[in-house]
């Protein structure tokens, strides 16, 4: 802590002179000495206007379409009640989630400075330069306002670099409850399915949806991180019977008739049950009717003929601020990140998209907590394991095992040495990322 | 004598026969997708009626333009996009060509020091793949303040300025306008630019529709440098780019008949301007075919 | 084709004399002439060659007004691209040099240098010639003059100025760049402008050779191996199947060619992107055509047309037969014409069966003429993006595949993938170039065995 302070004399110091070279026009002659104090309350719409001089400049933010609508609404509120902001006029684009990262590391300087992303691309923005760590006035509220995981989630190495805005980034099972009569097995549902007809969805070609048998089996792989994202140890015991377990029960789903490998309702035809997120809640409701229902993950019986409950990643949505030349600018982008990721916004935000909330209080709200949807998923909490950092290669490479499975290479008539040999290759694989 | 004709010509009403089966079964493969395009452009959105995501059949069970009236309501910058791919695709279209006849009647018509290497070296860069630059290509634009905001103009620019490379078609046209031409004119004092305006332009009319028809039509399907291009500003996307989110992100949930109505709009002009003109892009293909 | 000389002897003879003709230029020229070495143009402006003075000294003046407001800086950062590390003032971020933009303004800083010398030798030789006109008694052309020639005998340059302008800056300067990344490690953990990176000499194509372990030698061979498996299939089989239809369409007595026609050239019309896309989600396995095929009864589990890879990769090429046929129908109904009609009328007094006609006759003519059309076919697949990446986008991947690559990835959309998806700049640029060989390769193999290498000037 120490270290920060003194860096942050100094940069006061020094803002006078550098200013000029860093921030261009933006950047207003007046010393931002005093704006420690100004930007700390993490719900800026209290406080009172200060004596500052925050210059002029131009605010982009990138969110998912559905809550672009939302976010404008919420951003004009804040500007109303934070006068001293004036200056700066924000724009809000709809990127999604998965565009926003891959374009903020293609050219930070030309994105967002303000954005929304899915946890698993944290490590990879920090070590590529494109998220600022939260401002030291704003940890301590994050870290006690928001629930443990979503936490961990914002941080790489001992640096907490965002600020979490959902924690409903989990899945959990969608079913049509006229044809599965008892969601409690995997074999069940299969049955059911087979019985209908119908389709049983769940992408097991991806690194998230394939953790549900392996954490399920008691598998763990884990990343340790420095504080500039690098992977730096690779926790990971799949070549393992509990590993072998996970990859022939996958296997034998996929054998199913009515398995689709797929996790998007939208693009589901013919569906009976669909392993998914929150997101999907509003297309799941369409697709079934009077007939919509939610569970917590089956269990399933493994080959070793013992019983396993499906787990799986609880994962989280995050804001993030980028780096900025500006100090002055970045007061704000802070200011107005802590003011999206706050409780008191992200209770509104479920009201009006649905997206689960990761703030502890807006958790226990009346209406968060009679959700359908998140209860599974609250229900489903309590075998997942909270989705740390994985380098950005791990999620190919989960592809291609799966897709391994999908395309036929590997099959019922496998033998062990065979299916030993392909997690062999995906656990070196992995440890070949970290160090 | 009589019976030959006769059998013959029954065997020729048999393998005729033959033959229009065969027609009308290649039809229906080509037609089929165009067909499930439509219908599908024509479901519900509305949850109540029928369900909007994928499904498995063809035949709605209601036909309704929900989807249609969507796409015009406002709800997302589809006119915005649609008008973006327009005014790109017009003038792509129009720089294109010119600097295409340009090109080919200075490689046609004139012999130059380094003409032979020039061509050569054309032919070799033609040989890189185009994706490779892209990430090159976005940065020089940027110096030029020519992404986001200006991704439109940008994208004109970019497509344009290397559009030179393309003159084999055109060239190999030039070359079959005889020089005999040329040459009379030339006795009669006309200069090389008046020839080029007054005498080539005007024999070059096929040419030019068809030069202009392929480059009309390529910024319609254009989702990869566009989209590096406008870089996450939703105002200067264009159809292909902003509509390929509906399919492959999990952003837009049951956006799939969105999608093939969007599909359909997209495809009505493009389709009837080259049916019209069809006649020019045979000559167009064919000549590049037989010049190589 | 004109006759071959040693490349690189004629190269250094060619250096030789210029240098000789600029020594006899400098030692025989006037006073003004002389200046002309310095200050551009000297010699054209005092002769009254205004125009062309003029144009001489802008050059030289925007050349050093570039050097110095921004050349320079770039250029004696070159050779290491940068060593000024990003830091972190307080919570402001200072940034250092940026690699990328060095290594682009430094190589276009060189280019501008060559140019520079070659406007300079110009410039000499602009002199040498406007002496040797006057000192032969005759008069230098008038400025109007000068213009209007940009008219008429120099028209070329007129007409090729804009689109070599334009080719040189979006066209060559990219490639160069990307060639020359690929002797860098710019990559994801090497990103401007936070993170610098460097010149690695050979390193990545050393990679792209490995066949241990994590070396992508053998994915790169898998994927070069597709490749032209499917550039073979979709060249010839379009080729084929749609010189078939033209025929069955051009068959005598049949009505209603033109509707036929249209019917085909529809796939041309719509844009890929909704086209291919639907036929996509057409044949996915829980799609249209599996989901009639499970209800019909016809089949017991569903195909998987896109999953599994040989399936995929059959899929692929079917479906672009559907993409391919209609050009190629185009192309032999305008051909076929061309055919005369004795020939087949002779054939068959002769009593040849149709077949016979078709392989005899009709092939030999379509292959003799388009052969240059099946080369750029065949090079134009090896490149054919959409086909492959609107359908499959590469899947299904595989554990025995490195970098991403799935089994119906071709090189191009391999090197798109590292582009995009991983931010893998070097390896993408190590790909690229590994396309242009390949690309170069066979054009230049097949080009000189083709029996109808075109005699450019015989149609004039």
């Amino acid at each position: 802590m120490k270290k920060k302070i003194f860096a942050f004399v100094l940069s006061a110091a020094m803002a006078a002179s550098l200013a000029a070279c860093g921030g261009g026009g933006a950047a207003s002659s007046a010393a931002p000495a005093t704006d420690s104090k100004t930007a700390e309350s993490t719900a800026p719409a209290e406080t009172t206007p200060a004596d500052v001089d925050y210059g002029t400049g131009e605010i982009k933010i990138w969110v998912a379409d559905n809550i672009t609508d939302f976010t404008k609404g919420k951003v004009d509120e804040f500007m109303k009640a934070n006068p001293q902001f004036a200056g700066y006029t924000v724009t809000v684009e709809a990127v999604g989630e998965g565009d926003a990262a891959g374009n903020v590391i293609t050219d930070v300087e030309a994105s967002a400075d303000i954005y929304g992303f899915a946890q698993d691309q944290i490590a990879r923005l920090v070590s590529a330069g494109a998220l600022e760590e939260v401002a030291p006035e704003n940890i301590d509220a994050v870290k006690n306002g928001n629930d443990a995981g979503a936490v961990g989630a914002a941080t790489v190495g001992d640096t907490l670099y965002a600020y979490p805005l959902t924690s409903d980034n989990g899945y959990f099972l969608y079913y049509d409850k006229s044809v599965v009569k008892d969601p409690s097995t995997l074999e069940g549902i299969i049955a059911d399915c087979e019985a209908a007809g119908k389709n049983f969805y769940m992408e097991i070609n991806s690194g998230w949806y394939n953790t549900a048998f392996f954490f399920g089996t008691g598998c763990q792989l884990t990343y340790d991180t420095d504080d500039t994202g690098k992977f730096t140890n690779c926790n990971i015991d799949y070549v393992s019977d509990k590993g072998l377990v996970a990859l022939k029960k996958m296997i034998e789903l996929k054998a199913s008739p009515s398995f689709q490998n797929g996790s998007s309702v939208g693009n589901a035809t013919n569906a009976a049950a669909i392993v998914d997120g929150t997101w999907d809640s509003g297309a799941a409701q369409d697709l079934f009717g009077d007939n919509y229902a939610c569970a917590k993950l089956p269990t399933f019986t493994g080959s070793d003929g013992k019983s396993y409950q499906m787990s799986g990643f609880g994962g989280f949505k995050l804001l993030g601020v980028k780096p900025q030349a500006d100090e002055n600018k970045l007061a704000v982008c802070d200011a107005l990140a802590a003011y999206l990721a706050s409780g008191e916004v992200q209770l509104a935000r479920y009201e009006a998209v649905g997206w689960g909330p990761s703030n502890l209080e807006a958790q226990q709200s009346d209406v968060v907590k009679a959700d359908v949807a998140l209860s599974a998923l609250a229900a489903q909490l309590a075998f997942t394991v909270p989705q740390g950092q994985y380098p950005d290669q791990y999620w190919p490479l989960a592809t291609s095992l799966g897709d391994s499975i999908i395309s036929g290479e590997l099959t019922t008539s496998s033998t062990d040495d065979e299916l030993n040999a392909a997690l062999q290759s995906f656990q070196d694989t992995c440890i070949s990322y970290a160090g | 004598m009589n019976d030959k004709t006769a059998s013959m010509k029954r065997n020729r009403a048999i393998s005729n026969g033959l033959t229009y089966v065969l027609l009308v079964v290649i039809s229906i493969i080509w037609l089929f997708p165009f067909f499930g395009l439509i219908m599908q452009s024509f479901r519900s959105y509305n949850p109540a009626v029928e369900y909007g995501g994928m499904v498995d059949y063809i035949i709605p069970k209601t036909f309704s333009l929900d989807n249609y009236r969507f796409l015009f309501s406002g709800e997302t910058n589809f006119l915005l996009w649609y008008k973006n791919t327009l005014i790109i695709a017009v003038f792509v279209s129009i720089g294109q060509t010119i600097v295409v006849l340009c090109v080919s009647y200075a490689l046609s018509r004139m012999r130059f020091k380094g003409r032979e290497l020039l061509m050569r070296f054309w032919l070799i860069l033609g040989m890189f793949p185009g994706f490779l630059t892209m990430i090159c290509l976005y940065f020089l634009l940027k110096q030029f303040g020519l992404t986001q905001a200006g991704a439109v103009p940008g994208l004109i620019l970019i497509s344009v300025a290397s559009s030179g490379m393309g003159y084999y078609v055109c060239k190999g046209y030039f070359d079959t306008i005889p020089k005999a031409l040329d040459e009379a004119a030339r006795i009669d004092g006309a200069s090389r630019a008046r020839i080029f305006f007054i005498l080539t332009i005007p024999m070059a009319k096929p040419i030019i529709i068809y030069t202009a028809l392929v480059a009309f039509m390529a910024p319609w399907c254009d989702y990869v440098f566009a989209s590096y291009v406008a870089f996450g500003y939703d105002k200067s996307y264009n159809v292909a780019v902003a509509m390929q989110r509906w399919v492959w992100t999990n952003d837009y949930q049951s956006y799939f008949t969105r999608f093939c109505a969007g599909g359909v709009l997209v495809a009505i002009p493009v389709t009837i301007l080259f049916i019209f003109l069809q006649k020019y892009y045979v000559e167009g293909v064919t000549g590049g075919a037989v010049k190589g | 084709m004109a006759e071959k000389k040693n490349p690189v002897g004629a190269f250094f003879g060619a250096v030789g004399t210029n240098i000789k003709e600029i020594g006899t230029t400098f030692a025989e020229g006037d006073i003004k002439t002389k200046l002309s070495y310095i200050i551009f143009g000297f010699g054209p402006l005092l002769r009254g060659q205004i125009v062309k003075g003029i144009v001489f000294l802008a050059l030289e003046i925007a050349f050093f007004w570039y050097m110095g407001s921004f050349g320079s800086t770039y250029l004696s950062k070159f050779s290491t691209l940068g060593t000024i590390a990003t830091e972190k003032v307080g919570r402001k971020t200072v940034y250092g040099d940026n690699s990328f933009l060095i290594l682009l303004f430094g190589l276009l800083t060189i280019i501008i240098i060559a140019a520079f010398i070659l406007i300079w030798r110009l410039n000499v030789a602009e002199n040498r010639k406007e002496e040797q006109i006057l000192a032969s008694g005759k008069q230098l052309p008038t400025n109007k003059k000068v213009l209007a020639s940009l008219l008429d005998s120099n028209f070329d340059k007129t007409l090729l100025a804009l689109p070599m302008t334009g080719i040189f800056i979006f066209t060559v300067l990219p490639i160069l760049f990307m060639i020359c990344v690929a002797f860098t490690n710019y990559d994801a953990n090497h990103q401007a402008p936070t993170n610098l990176f460097t010149w690695v000499g050979f390193e990545n194509f050393r990679q792209i050779f490995d066949f241990g372990g994590s070396g992508m030698g053998s994915t790169f061979f898998a994927v070069l191996g597709w490749t032209m498996v499917w550039a073979f299939f979709a060249t010839f089989l379009d080729y084929f199947l749609g010189m078939a239809v033209a025929i069955l369409i051009n068959k005598k007595g049949i009505k209603f060619k033109k509707l036929w026609r249209t019917i085909l050239v529809i796939t041309i019309a719509v844009p890929q992107f909704v086209s291919l896309l639907y036929v996509y989600k057409m044949f996915t396995n829980d799609g249209l055509i599996n989901g009639y095929l499970l209800k019909w009864g016809w089949i017991k589990s569903a195909i998987p047309f896109w999953t599994d890879p040989m399936l995929a990769r059959i899929t692929i090429i079917v479906v672009n037969i559907w993409i391919g046929i209609p050009y190629m129908m185009l192309i032999a109904t305008g051909l076929l014409m061309n055919i005369p009609e004795d020939l087949y009328e002779s054939a068959r007094i002769d009593g040849a069966t149709p077949f016979q006609m078709f392989r005899s006759i009709t092939l030999p003519y379509m292959l003799f003429v388009t052969g240059p059309f099946l080369l750029t076919q065949f090079t134009g697949n090896l490149n054919n993006f959409n086909v492959i990446y609107l359908l499959t986008k590469g899947q299904p991947q595989s554990m025995n595949l490195v970098g991403n690559a799935g089994r119906t990835d071709l090189l191009v959309t391999w090197l798109y993938k590292m582009t995009v998806t991983d931010t893998n700049y070097k390896m993408a640029a190590v790909i690229g170039i590994m396309v242009f060989v390949v690309t170069a390769v066979i054009s230049l193999a097949v080009y000189n065995i083709l029996p109808s290498v075109k005699d450019e000037e015989g149609f004039q």
